[in-house]
């Protein structure tokens, strides 16, 4: 090996680098040439100097600092890879709207008619009816038992709140009306009497009621009541009532108010 | 790398509890400035993930690292127009106090040898820290530098004596 040679391997033999006969080669040459020696051992020299400069701990905040970047470019990721499949499922839709306004209209009235048709079908599906059909039922059969259970309580305001929810049933039972009929004919409370006329009203169009009402007006005593009644049946029509008013002109015990309501009553229904 | 490449981006976390230290000792050689070398990790972990679907399967992560950290140390460069010099503030953060003349004398040496690296030319300092303190051999460091293997031995060689020659005239300046 020459000094040329010892040069250019300088950088190996620095980091130890070289074969077996390569090393044995530098030895030999720096043992008998001592410039190159003192060129070796001034590169070693500096070269294990450097080995004090040793490694700094970088902060921790920098640690917490990388998580929260991690985290957010995650979290970055995640709404870009949704914003990407709205883009391509808008580009997607777009792809089949047509351009032209016509064939929008005619598009649109297509989707139109097409809801229609599934309306339509859903609706008359028997089975969905029938669940629902069933489902109205107990709901109705259950407003039907609240307004019986409130009847019958000692309270009076109770037993309004049960005329009240008898509003809540469409098409009641004879049981219900024949209750309602009873608390219109025998309650205690003149008050409780008059809001069974109001509830009664609603069902008017059903005879058992109507009859319920004119036979109540006889058994009457609260002149608050029986105008009430009259104007109800006055209301409703009720023809069968003219006997009963007749009978109530011709009674001196009859509140003077309550007369001159039956003597107009009279004339309207003839 | 790999999974990290392949979408599951958690895995990083591992990588840089493995290469953070690494990595800051690189730039703090560099640059002498620990929270500049603290941005520049932060940034080369940052670019792992945006450019993660540029590494290759079989490649060697260390290199791909290291070319991603001189990368983005070159960028902050030219956003900054001037690098952060080794300075004298961050020598005399270690200059000597009063202690036994042992310690005294490798203190003093320690002062020295920082202020000859700082001198030391931007190309050599760099081939300088990539082979001895970042324990890269030479072929990796020809892959990072772009250039072959005989390239940087020449680069090593040069920067050893250079370095050698400042440091030995800065301690006769202080002998005298």
């Amino acid at each position: 090996m020459n000094c040329e040679q010892m040069h250019e391997r300088l950088p190996d033999y620095l980091v130890d680098d070289l074969d077996e006969s390569e090393r044995t080669q530098a030895h030999l040459h720096l043992s008998a040439c001592p410039r190159c020696r003192e060129t070796a051992d001034r590169f070693l020299e500096i070269w294990r100097k450097l080995e004090m400069l040793s490694a700094e701990e970088p902060g921790v905040a920098l640690r917490a600092r990388f998580d929260a970047m991690l985290e957010a470019y995650t979290q970055g990721l995640g709404e870009a890879r949704t914003d990407a499949l709205r883009q391509r499922f808008d580009r997607w839709i777009g792809g089949f709207w047509p351009r032209r306004p016509a064939y929008q209209v005619g598009l649109c009235s297509l989707f139109l008619l097409l809801g229609l048709a599934i309306g339509h079908i859903v609706k008359s599906r028997p089975s969905a009816n029938g669940e629902l059909a069933e489902l109205r039922q107990e709901v109705h059969n259950m407003y039907q038992l609240v307004t019986l259970s409130l009847l019958q309580q000692q309270s009076a305001s109770e037993r309004i709140r049960g005329l009240s929810w008898s509003q809540r049933v469409s098409q009641p039972d004879p049981q219900v009306l024949s209750a309602l009929l009873q608390v219109l004919d025998y309650d205690p409370n003149a008050n409780v009497r008059l809001a069974a006329v109001d509830a009664l009203q609603q069902f008017s169009d059903q005879s058992m009621v109507r009859q319920g009402l004119v036979q109540a007006l006889t058994r009457q005593s609260s002149p608050l009541v029986q105008i009430a009644l009259i104007d109800l049946l006055v209301q409703i029509q009720e023809k069968r009532s003219v006997d009963t008013f007749k009978r109530m002109i011709a009674d001196e015990n009859l509140n003077d108010a309550v007369k001159q309501r039956a003597e107009r009553a009279l004339k309207q229904l003839s | 790398m790999l999974e990290v490449r392949d979408g599951d981006v958690t895995k990083l976390g591992l990588l840089f509890e493995r290469y953070q230290a690494a990595l800051f000792n690189f730039f703090l050689r560099l640059t002498g400035n620990r929270q500049t070398s603290e941005d520049l990790v932060q940034d080369v972990f940052f670019r792992m993930l945006k450019y993660r679907h540029t590494y290759q399967d079989g490649s060697d992560f260390t290199t791909w690292m290291y070319q991603i950290a001189r990368n983005v140390r070159f960028d902050c460069f030219r956003k900054r127009k001037r690098e952060v010099m080794l300075n004298e503030e961050e020598n005399e953060r270690v200059s000597p106090g009063p202690g036994p003349g042992e310690k005294l004398e490798r203190e003093q040496e320690l002062v020295l040898l920082r202020g000859a690296l700082a001198r030391l030319p931007e190309e050599k300092r760099e081939v300088l820290v990539l082979s001895r303190f970042q324990n890269l051999k030479y072929d990796q460091i020809a892959k990072i530098l772009c250039c072959d293997v005989g390239t940087v031995k020449v680069r090593v060689y040069r920067a050893v004596r250079e370095l050698g020659e400042i440091f030995f005239r800065l301690s006769g300046e202080r002998v005298s």
